[in-house]
């Protein structure tokens, strides 16, 4: 039975009977520290990593309803020549919010919303290094994205598309606050990707259950812990490009006025630093939950874990050598494109490899086709199919046929949609039973899987015909004379891709309806075992949804793939050494349970971290509408700095309610 | 290869041990949580740096019809402050050690003394930047200004807020209300001033010394 | 079926194991029917003639780039077949069918390698003629013939610089028009390509890759065509609200063809003969020709009219509309100046007639006047520009395209008269 107290500052009174009343600390003199620990104040104010998870994956997931929209709107407008159904202006703001937000506010947020939830999980931690820093970086991600969308309805949206080159998006060829909003909005969500890169990684590598090397790490924990480090040296960059932005647009800094002498390549080199690495933020985590389902559903470790690990490490590092690629067209000399073509076709050499890997893995192994497994699958397939058409790109010749049309609109959906959505449905299936104590329903999850995927592949399989057949992309309209001869011609395929979209529409609609029915109250055939897949990593060691604190006690690690080891053991028979299952994940708990660590301190709540965070839109206001406004935001933004500083990361005792007089106290929890 | 186990009974916190609880962690590479996170920081900001130094260096010859760094540069003075800079960085070195020897009344001094010399610097630069939009260097005068101007005004505000932590330190060192390791939080903003000077070096050499 | 948590009930992969082996059986035939359709309608897909095909080279750079991209396309494919045949098979062959737990191999280094090093291979290859291919388009040693290439809001300036190449004799005096850029065939052409505003891309997919406009910059191309006809192109490169509707066409005319043209590009200003035509002169003179140039005009006093559209203009430019109907497109080359039937006839002529039909250039019977006039009365309306009088404050002014006129149906058939004798 473990106790989890709330630390004591209060000195033992000697001698005195009744416990004297120490007044709660208070922030600014005003406030009671938040303490609940139930309610809505409960989420507002929480630290707690499994929280802030799941508060990231349904911000993220409303984004990504946004995003969706927006794309089966430009789909619609595609749907026939000259079609009339979004206006030019419209459509430029359609196509740029699309891309804004799958990347910024749904993408990215998943992937933190998942790393967050599951890394101290799979590496037997209590919580991430700083959980302060944690709750900053979903506030401010929240309401950078909220503040992104603002721009709708003050003025319109960004309409310079995602990639926002210059100087088409300066005030002079922009003039509405669109791109103000956008260049704001991603700076302040950029803070939150920084903040949570910085945390994951001191995370990963300071605080591993005892035993735990490296090599000993789930894979998923390796590609997190890769793409954290992507994150922490590329967006700085693209923060760079931001400030230049904003200041150029609202204070007049010259760097982007051709006039005065700019060259516009300068704004593409810094974005592309930045939006190279970028992509491979994207997909790794992708990576990493492969070779978490792949092994377990197929019943065999990881093929090559250390190279699957090493070729991670490459990727990320090679990536940062590769951005011109995106800049073909541009105007490098012949020199810069030789280069960055060679570049870009070695980063596809360790990228094969995993596919290798995870292909050998399932070589010989005994494979479940859940609806993980299946998503995970359709990820591979998909992203092979990206990767080859990227491979084509790295040609650069033929690279000034496909870039800027739908061939490249094809190649980074199969790998950004097909890829690491699709990685990331197939972790909610995975990993739903962890966090809910329910499982999705199998066969909701498997239309589910094959509506996304079959609208996928009609809706960006055609496209890349479309675009080397000459259809560039960012065009509101394409007409009829340019769409060739024959049944088949791009005007069919323009068609098709629209219908398929709204299948993919379709499918994630069952999801949702899959995520309702598994959660009705009535549904008990819903509620999961606590390890409903024999998996084979730590975080499956825990009670279902796992308790506040994690572990009751942290496990030693002395392999990997540790949970597994402690299930099975090879067992001599007349046929050769066999693996036989010799404990259950309910046991193990139960293990745990009776060996609890006496004291276990959490961190507490915390008022600064939403209030911090909430400054920042209050500064961006400032900055588009009113510099009075933007200062009053940078004075409170300095108060909440100081308040955060200040306070301890515990509460001290005086911050709870006092003890009752009678029976055993409230606060204190008792677990097991 | 943990050669020391990690202690994961309570979670890392963020700069403040919980109360109470006074063990030192050790963890596998021996670097505090905080520390580490401070080095990543720094890590990220120098790609900010390197991006703001960039766009100087293709930049620094265009100023149009405005003045140009032959016209404005003072070097005497502007080594005097990267001097005085450079000397700060020597004060909080002292500082650290002797927050680590528990001298609290010294630590304060030589903190005090650190954001003293830092703020003779910022003063500087002030002084530096009014003279030049005097003689027509202005934020929006050209490619040139706005580069010159964003990249030390970054600098410049690095300072500021290392400033403003020094002097909060002095505070909380004095109300002791630094719990736990004291040493180390001193020792971090250590770290982010040493990395502002550093930076500050390559910012006087490529932006000053090197002529156009 | 419930769960009980303490019981040892195994997991739900075992409980699975007999109802969903049918499933799976019919999961992976249904992948595999799946994976065959897609590769059918794929290999089905294709359009005939695409006007902007990558496919249909019809000039040396882009047959160079197709020859490097076919064979890269093809090993792909391959691949990718190799891939999932091979995935296939793997999902077939190792299904749960109850068997025990398999071996746990952790590895195979020599199998690693040995499998990297088929791709590393690969590589190499095709980055040897890659890099040759990227050298050889980029020459600009060998060229004969220069054209120097505008792009701003939303059209294309083609200027004919003087120079020793492009018809026989030479250049004498510079040529400038817009939207349709004829060059003569069998040419090494090279295109110094420039930008007025923000960064265009000029792509004309037959003929080769494209290259991005940039302000500030100049950045040449290799243009060639191989035989006389017309080569659709497009804006490639995000330039704002009518980046869809920026156009060009490259014209091949053969080495006759192209002189004759240029001699008429450059034939001296014909004051119009038909009243109408006059009134619509006068027309001309007193709305449009503040912006668009036409050589010759002559204001009432005797003296030359010179376009002046860096006082209306953000971008500083306008079509040259001296001879306009020598073009069969207008307004960025998004719209025809010449009806279906006329443009069918030019667009599909072989190779023998096409000169002669292109050098006839628009007459009254082929023009695709609603087209035009639509565009004279309202152009905004047609084409989404920044013109609105009541909102040019961030440009100080200036429109960012053709605005409205405010012209009555009256004045635009003048006008129209007097266009048509643009020739």
């Amino acid at each position: 039975m473990a106790i989890i107290e709330r630390p004591s500052a209060t000195p033992a009174t000697a001698g005195a009977g009744a416990p004297t009343f120490v007044p709660p600390s208070q922030a600014m003199g005003i406030f009671h520290r938040p303490v609940a620990t139930t309610g809505w104040k409960s989420w507002l104010f929480t630290v707690d990593h499994k929280k802030i998870g799941i508060m990231y994956g349904v911000a993220a997931f409303a984004f990504f309803l946004v995003g969706g929209l927006e794309a089966l709107l430009i789909r619609t407008q595609l749907a026939a020549p000259d079609n009339t159904v979004l206006s030019a202006g419209l459509y430029n703001q359609m196509f740029t919010m699309h891309g804004t937000t799958m990347i910024f506010l749904f993408v990215m947020p998943m992937i933190s919303a998942l790393a967050n939830y599951f890394i101290p999980l799979q590496i037997g931690a209590r919580d991430v290094a700083f959980p302060r820093f944690n709750a900053l970086s979903f506030w401010c991600f929240l309401f950078g994205g909220i503040f992104l969308n603002t721009s709708w309805f003050l003025g319109g949206a960004a309409d310079g598309g995602w990639f926002m080159y210059q100087p088409n998006a300066s005030n002079l060829f922009s003039p509405s606050h669109g791109v103000d909003f956008w260049a704001l909005g991603v700076q302040i969500t950029g803070i939150a990707s920084l903040t949570g890169a910085i945390n994951l990684i001191v995370t990963i590598i300071n605080m591993r259950a005892p035993g735990m090397t490296l090599w000993k790490m789930p894979m998923y924990t390796w590609m997190i812990l890769v793409t954290q480090f992507l994150l922490v040296f590329a967006v700085p960059v693209i923060s760079v490009a931001l400030f230049l932005l904003t200041f150029q647009r609202s204070f007049g800094g010259q760097f982007f006025n051709v006039d005065a002498g700019a060259d516009p390549l300068l704004w593409q080199h810094l974005f592309w630093i930045f939006g190279h690495p970028e992509v491979y933020i994207l997909i790794m985590p992708s990576f990493g939950i492969a070779s978490e389902i792949i092994p377990v559903f197929s019943r065999k470790p990881l093929f090559g874990y250390k190279v699957m690990a090493l070729s991670g490490a490459v990727i990320a590092f090679v990536g940062f050598g590769v951005w011109a690629h995106h800049m073909f067209a541009s105007g490098l000399g012949p020199v810069s494109v030789a280069v960055f073509s060679a570049s870009t076709m070695i980063i596809a050499i360790p990228t094969g490899v995993k596919i290798i890997n995870w292909t050998l893995t399932m070589w010989g192994g005994k494979i479940r086709y859940t609806a993980a497994m299946i998503f995970i699958l359709g990820m591979i397939v998909q992203f092979v199919i990206g990767g080859l058409s990227g491979v084509t790109h790295a040609v650069s010749p033929s690279d000034t046929q496909q870039t800027d049309t739908y061939y490249i609109v094809a190649h980074f959906h199969y790998v950004i949609f097909g890829g690491a959505v699709f990685g990331i449905f197939a972790a909610f299936y995975f990993w739903w039973p962890k966090m809910f104590g329910r499982m999705l329903d199998e066969r909701l999850g498997k239309w589910n899987f094959w509506l996304m995927a079959i609208g996928m592949n009609l809706t960006f399989g055609p496209m890349h015909m479309i675009g080397l057949q000459g259809q560039p992309r960012r065009m509101v309209v394409w007409p009829s004379k340019l769409t060739g001869d024959g049944l088949f011609n791009l005007g069919f395929w323009n068609r098709v891709a629209s219908v398929g979209s709204y299948m993919i529409g379709i499918g994630v609609i069952v999801f949702l309806v899959n995520i309702y029915r598994t959660h009705r109250k009535s549904n008990t055939a819903s509620l999961a075992p606590l390890d409903p897949w024999d998996a084979r990593s730590l975080e499956w060691m825990t009670a279902n949804p796992p308790k506040d604190h994690n572990f009751d006690a942290i496990p030693t690690v002395h392999e990997l793939d540790e949970f597994f080891h402690r299930k099975y053991e090879e067992v001599d028979t007349e046929h050769g050494p066999k693996l036989v299952k010799t404990t259950t994940a309910e046991a193990l708990l139960a293990e745990q349970e009776a060996n609890a660590d006496e004291h276990i301190h959490m961190p507490s709540p915390s008022y600064w971290p939403i209030l911090l965070a909430f400054t920042l839109p209050v500064i961006s206001y400032g900055i588009i509408f009113s510099i009075p406004l933007a200062a009053l935001g940078g004075a409170l933004l300095l108060v909440c700095a100081f308040g955060w500083a200040l306070e301890p990361s515990t509460a001290p005792e005086s911050d709870f309610d006092p003890p009752a007089e009678a029976g055993p106290s409230k606060e204190l929890e008792h677990v097991g | 290869m943990a050669d020391v186990a990690v202690h994961t009974d309570h979670a890392a916190p963020d700069g403040h041990a919980a109360v109470g609880h006074a063990a030192m962690h050790t963890t596998i590479p021996g670097l505090s949580n905080n520390k580490l996170g401070m080095w990543l920081f720094l890590g990220s900001d120098c790609l900010l740096f390197g991006g703001l130094i960039s766009v100087y260096m293709l930049y620094r010859g265009r100023n149009g019809t405005g003045p140009g760094p032959d016209a404005l540069w003072d070097i005497p003075l502007t080594s005097v402050s990267s001097f005085v800079l450079l000397m700060s960085s020597l004060t909080m070195v002292l500082a650290v050690s002797a927050a680590h020897r528990d001298e609290d009344a010294k630590a304060q001094t030589w903190l005090s003394v650190t954001a003293l010399l830092g703020s003779t610097f910022v003063g500087a630069q002030v002084y530096e930047f009014t003279s030049f939009y005097h003689e027509g260097l202005g934020y929006t005068t050209s490619l040139f200004s706005s580069s010159f101007y964003s990249l030390t005004g970054f600098h410049g505000v690095h300072v500021t807020v290392g400033v403003i932590m020094l002097l909060t330190l002095v505070a909380m060192v004095s109300k002791n209300k630094i719990p736990g390791q004291k040493a180390e939080a001193i020792e971090m903003v250590g770290l982010y001033w040493h990395f502002v000077d550093v930076v500050w070096i390559v910012i006087f050499t490529l932006v000053y010394l090197i002529p156009t | 079926m419930s769960f009980h948590r303490n019981e040892q009930v195994g997991t739900v992969q075992d409980m699975h194991s007999s109802r969903s082996s049918v499933a799976r059986r019919s999961t992976s035939r249904r992948a595999a029917l799946a994976g065959l359709g897609m590769l059918g309608l794929f290999l089905a897909g294709c359009a005939k003639d695409a006007p902007q095909d990558t496919f249909q080279p019809a000039g040396e750079n882009a047959r160079t780039i197709d020859n490097l991209q076919r064979p890269v396309f093809w090993i792909a494919g391959v691949i990718g077949v190799i891939v999932f045949i091979l995935m296939g098979y793997i999902m077939v062959r190792y299904r749960d069918r109850g068997q025990s737990l398999p071996e746990q191999t952790h590895g195979k280094m020599s199998l690693e390698l040995g499998l990297t090093m088929i791709p590393t291979l690969i590589m190499v290859g095709i980055a040897v003629p890659t890099m040759a291919t990227i050298f050889d388009l980029a020459k600009t040693s060998d060229t004969e013939c220069v054209v120097n290439v505008t792009g701003q809001q939303w059209w294309w300036e083609f200027d004919y610089p003087v120079q020793e190449g492009c018809v026989s004799g030479g250049i004498k005096q510079p040529i400038v028009t817009s939207g349709q850029m004829p060059i003569p065939t069998g040419t090494k052409v090279l295109l110094k390509i420039e930008s007025r505003d923000v960064i265009h891309s000029f792509w004309v997919p037959k003929l080769n890759g494209k290259k991005d406009s940039v302000p500030g910059r100049t950045h040449t191309l290799r243009m060639e065509v191989d035989e006389p006809g017309i080569f659709s192109g497009q804006c490639a490169e995000f330039c704002g609200l009518s980046h869809a509707r920026m156009r060009m066409e490259v014209v091949g005319l053969n080495q006759a063809d192209f002189d004759t043209w240029a001699t008429n590009q450059l034939e001296p200003y014909e004051a119009p003969t038909d009243p109408l035509a006059l009134t619509g002169e006068a027309t001309y003179a007193a709305q449009c020709s503040r912006c668009h140039q036409v050589d010759g005009l002559k204001k009432d006093d005797g003296s030359l009219i010179v376009s002046q559209p860096e006082l209306y203009v953000v971008s500083g430019a306008a079509p040259n509309l001296t001879n306009l109907m020598t073009r069969n497109t207008f307004a960025g080359a998004t719209w025809d100046l010449l009806t279906p039937a006329c443009r069918d006839k030019v667009w599909n002529a072989s190779p023998e007639e096409f000169g002669a039909l292109y050098l006839k250039g628009v007459t009254r019977e082929c023009l695709n006047e609603a087209e035009l006039r639509d565009w004279i009365r309202d152009a905004p309306n047609k084409k989404p520009m920044y013109t609105d009088p009541t909102k040019l404050e961030p440009s100080d002014g200036k429109v960012r395209g053709m605005p409205a006129l405010g012209l009555n149906d009256d004045q635009i058939t003048e006008l129209i008269a007097y266009l048509l004798e643009r020739k």
